[in-house]
């Protein structure tokens, strides 16, 4: 495939953020028209390199070449001259602007000084229609659609101008199957037009839908390019942790006893109703349901965001009713929230205050003052125990990659060993090594005593696992499986195709 | 890529942007004529020109220096300087009117002052990466102390009426209207169509929605946001201009102080997001004429001029919380 120069090409690339080398050395060489999958952990670097090529931080060494001819790319405004375009993972809109002027922020079409609104909207319209977006969202302020179509919305951004090179960051991860579908239609035809694409995703099933090569990076480096056709999901996992995957699940004793935590009955208006769950002590019971099932928002009754409208929750057999997460807390509920950017980190603290933030009661002497070499002892010991990447305990958590994030305030939960832990989506936009520590850390809380329920959209997580999945639908509990269910009867079930044996 | 060219241009253009008046800015319209129609009710010579005119006059500088604040607040920041700056510009302009300056060069001086000082705290803030607040507020000593400096611990006496053009009296209007009003209205209206119509005033908007964001499309966020901190600085000079012709021959330590809070509290009023990414001149001249009209109001009434601030008080919390809310709605959707 390297006869004619490459549209893009890397070499010898690093770069360092203060004692941390985000890329130790990276080559990386993208064809024109091909789909080019960029894979790794959290804090392999793929993040890094998107930077480096969209221009927003600049390589310490190593040499960038476009169509053969070196290239310097010192800011966003010479990525954009030079037709590569971003989509970020978050999107990155103006909630007060419509989606027309979001698409054209920063390359208006101008005539005689003014903005020429009615082509800019033409042109709006025919790219919605492409994306499959309804076009009257042109002049629809961003802030009011769902977080979906503003994701839509920035590749529309990123198509609107002539894009030579199509950076997707994780593009898929908040899209539901039917927009990943449209998604992959809109790559087909971009590719198809000569366009480079580079595709970045956790979802390793959905790359051999897509993809033309892979290229693995792990700790910095860029460990190879390869064909697709060479891999399957297996050969890239064990690339990126560098190692061989067990896919061993122990066999778990559950402990019979009373339950500790119980939905009985629960719901909410208009969102989910009659909801029954029993969680043991020491059993891990797995809540799954497709994207609109109704399954987050069961999660958030039990932490306490939401009120349920009917039914009730026995902790221990009593009846508790949270107001806030707080309150849950209080009352014995361990959470680890789904949207940890908004709802778990303290972003600009270290990793030790927010390991020890809820804790510092214990953590304090006379009650009073925080015992800082305590923090730090205990920090470091979770650090270890958690393989938490980073070199001292002092970090902000707003520095590290995703699952490293997820690890710190994960960490939190468990300085204490919670009696009930709930955790929603605890390994969203986690890289697959992380993943495995996350749950390996979740049974072993649950071989411990804790009683678990993980709410997921993850099917692959949940049969993971849990002891007991039950699947939501249609805003209710609906089949229960064992541990040793199979994808397809869970899928089958939350998709609605096997009848409801179970109420 | 390139799209394919096959479909005409849909609907109108009078439907591709939003409303050119916002309904907060109907509110305000109501509001300052329910208003007028009470204090016309209860002192009929209210409605009179003699009555008209000098509240116009008086919101000339804060409405007029609005428009800078309202683009500063737009991106995200705030400019709480302007108080200090407009004793700096007065003073030194006062000074030169004393020594026999002519108008044109004095407006001259009195701008180019503004714009200087404008351009400290835009640097600043744009390179220095401290928020605005902090700047300015850091700035707005400074300033103080400046201008104090100026005065020399005396008042500036025997100020000529070289600027009643900009004044109260009968010079200072051209059929009926005072000229300060007019000069406010055409460069609120100037700035109304630039900041709705054109690439550089919708950025001013995206660096207040996301700055981040803003910078990735490509948005030369520094530059803008050094540019609305200019744009503040020359309109203080101008609106200073306004403030002298307004006075009387002799200017005090007084001048200026506590008019950065009617700015921002005209601008907050209008409509305008504290938070940024939200706003428009139209609501900043409607803010400012409605806490001048409840001022005068208050006077004109008799009551204890404390009201008047009360008033201005409940506006501010009331648009403040309309603001939230919408923020809030918004985010829970």
């Amino acid at each position: 495939m390297a006869e004619q120069a490459p549209r893009l090409a890397m070499r010898g690339i690093s770069k360092s953020f203060g004692a941390v080398r985000a890329i130790r050395s990276a080559e990386i060489s993208i064809q024109a028209g091909r789909v080019h999958a960029l894979v790794g952990e959290n804090g392999a670097g793929k993040s890094t390199m998107i930077k480096i090529l969209s221009g927003v931080e600049q390589a310490d060494t190593g040499t960038i070449e476009f169509d053969g001819a070196p290239v310097t790319i010192a800011g966003t405004g010479d990525a954009i001259a030079l037709g590569i375009a971003t989509v970020y993972q978050e999107p990155q809109l103006f909630p007060e602007l419509t989606v027309s002027e979001n698409i054209f922020t920063g390359r208006e079409i101008r005539k005689g000084g003014r903005v020429a609104w009615a082509e800019q909207n033409a042109k709006v319209v025919e790219l919605l229609e492409l994306l499959g977006l309804p076009a009257r969202y042109a002049t629809v302020p961003v802030g009011e659609l769902s977080i979906a179509a503003q994701q839509q919305v920035s590749i529309a951004k990123s198509l609107a101008g002539d894009a030579k090179v199509l950076i997707l960051d994780e593009p898929s991860a908040i899209l539901t199957d039917a927009e990943i579908e449209v998604l992959f239609t809109v790559v087909r035809r971009l590719t198809a037009a000569g366009v480079a694409v580079i595709y970045i995703s956790h979802r390793l099933d959905e790359l051999f839908r897509i993809a033309d090569e892979v290229t693995v990076m792990r700790d910095g480096r860029t460990i190879g390019t390869f064909p697709i056709g060479d891999l399957d999901v297996r050969r890239i996992a064990e690339l990126m942790v560098g190692g061989i995957l067990s896919d061993e699940r122990p066999h778990r004793e559950i402990p019979d006893g009373d339950p500790v935590l119980v939905l009985d009955g629960l719901g909410r208006a208009g969102k989910f109703h009659d909801v029954a769950v029993e969680v043991r002590a020491g059993e891990i019971v797995c809540l799954y349901g497709l994207v609109g099932s109704g399954v987050s928002e069961i999660a958030a009754c039990v932490y306490g965001i939401d009120r349920p409208t009917s039914g009730r929750m026995l902790l221990r057999g009593r009846p508790i009713a949270p107001r806030s997460p707080q309150q849950a807390q209080r009352n014995g509920i361990a959470l680890l929230p789904a949207n940890r950017k908004v709802e778990g980190m303290f972003s600009f603290q270290s990793i030790a205050f927010n390991i020890s933030a809820g804790h510092l009661k214990l953590l304090s002497r006379l009650g009073l003052l925080v015992d800082r070499a305590r923090e730090r002892s205990v920090a470091q010991d979770l650090i270890k125990r958690l393989a938490v990447r980073t070199p001292h305990e002092r970090q902000p958590i707003s520095a590290m990659s995703g699952g490293n994030a997820q690890k710190v305030v994960l960490a939190r939960q468990l300085v204490e060993r919670p009696e009930v832990l709930v955790l929603a989506e605890p390994t969203q936009g986690v890289d697959v090594g992380a993943k495995e520590e996350i749950h390996r850390i979740i049974t072993e809380l649950a071989e411990s005593g804790t009683a678990v329920l993980v709410v997921t959209s993850d099917l692959p997580e949940a049969l993971r696992i849990a002891d007991r999945l039950l699947v939501v639908r249609g805003g209710t509990t609906t089949v229960e499986f064992g541990p040793d269910a199979t994808q397809v009867d869970v899928l089958a079930a939350a998709a609605g195709a096997v009848e409801e044996d179970v109420a | 890529m390139t799209v394919t060219e096959e479909r005409a241009p849909v609907r109108s253009r009078s439907r591709i942007l939003p409303a050119p008046v916002t309904g907060q800015e109907l509110v305000l319209i109501g509001v300052i004529a329910v208003i007028w129609a009470v204090l016309a009710f209860r002192t009929p010579a209210f409605l009179t020109a003699g009555s008209i005119q000098p509240l116009l006059v008086a919101t000339a500088p804060i409405a007029l220096i609005g428009v800078g604040m309202t683009i500063v607040i737009i991106t995200g920041g705030i400019d709480v300087s302007v108080g200090g700056a407009i004793m700096v510009c007065s003073v030194l302009t006062a000074k030169q009117l004393v020594a026999g300056l002519s108008a044109p060069v004095a407006v001259l001086l009195a701008v180019v002052v503004g714009g200087v000082l404008g351009l400290v705290n835009g640097l600043l803030i744009a390179y220095g990466r401290v928020h605005a607040i902090i700047i300015t507020f850091g700035t707005a000593n400074l300033f103080l102390f400046l201008g104090l400096q100026l005065f020399g611990s005396r008042t500036v006496n025997g100020i000529p009426a070289t600027f009643e053009i900009f004044g109260r009296g009968d010079e200072g209007r051209t059929l009926g209207i005072p000229h300060a009003f007019a000069i406010t209205v055409l460069i609120t209206a100037l700035a109304w169509w630039y900041l709705r119509h054109t690439a550089g005033g919708r950025h001013f908007y995206a660096i207040g929605g996301d700055a981040h964001a803003a910078r990735l499309a490509g948005v030369r966020v520094q530059r803008r946001v050094l540019l609305a901190y200019l744009l503040t600085g020359l309109l203080v000079g101008l609106g200073s201009c306004f403030v002298i012709a307004q006075g009387t021959s002799t200017l005090d330590q007084s001048v200026g102080t506590g008019k950065e809070l009617a700015v921002i509290a005209a601008v907050v009023i209008g409509g305008t997001s504290i938070m940024g990414g939200r706003g428009s001149v139209l609501g900043t001249l409607l803010g400012a004429l409605l806490v001048q009209s409840v001022t005068s109001g208050v006077t004109q009434l008799g009551w204890s001029s404390q009201l008047s601030d009360l008033f201005v008080g409940v506006f501010i919390v009331v648009a403040v919380g309309t603001d939230l809310l919408r923020a809030r709605t918004r985010r829970t959707r």
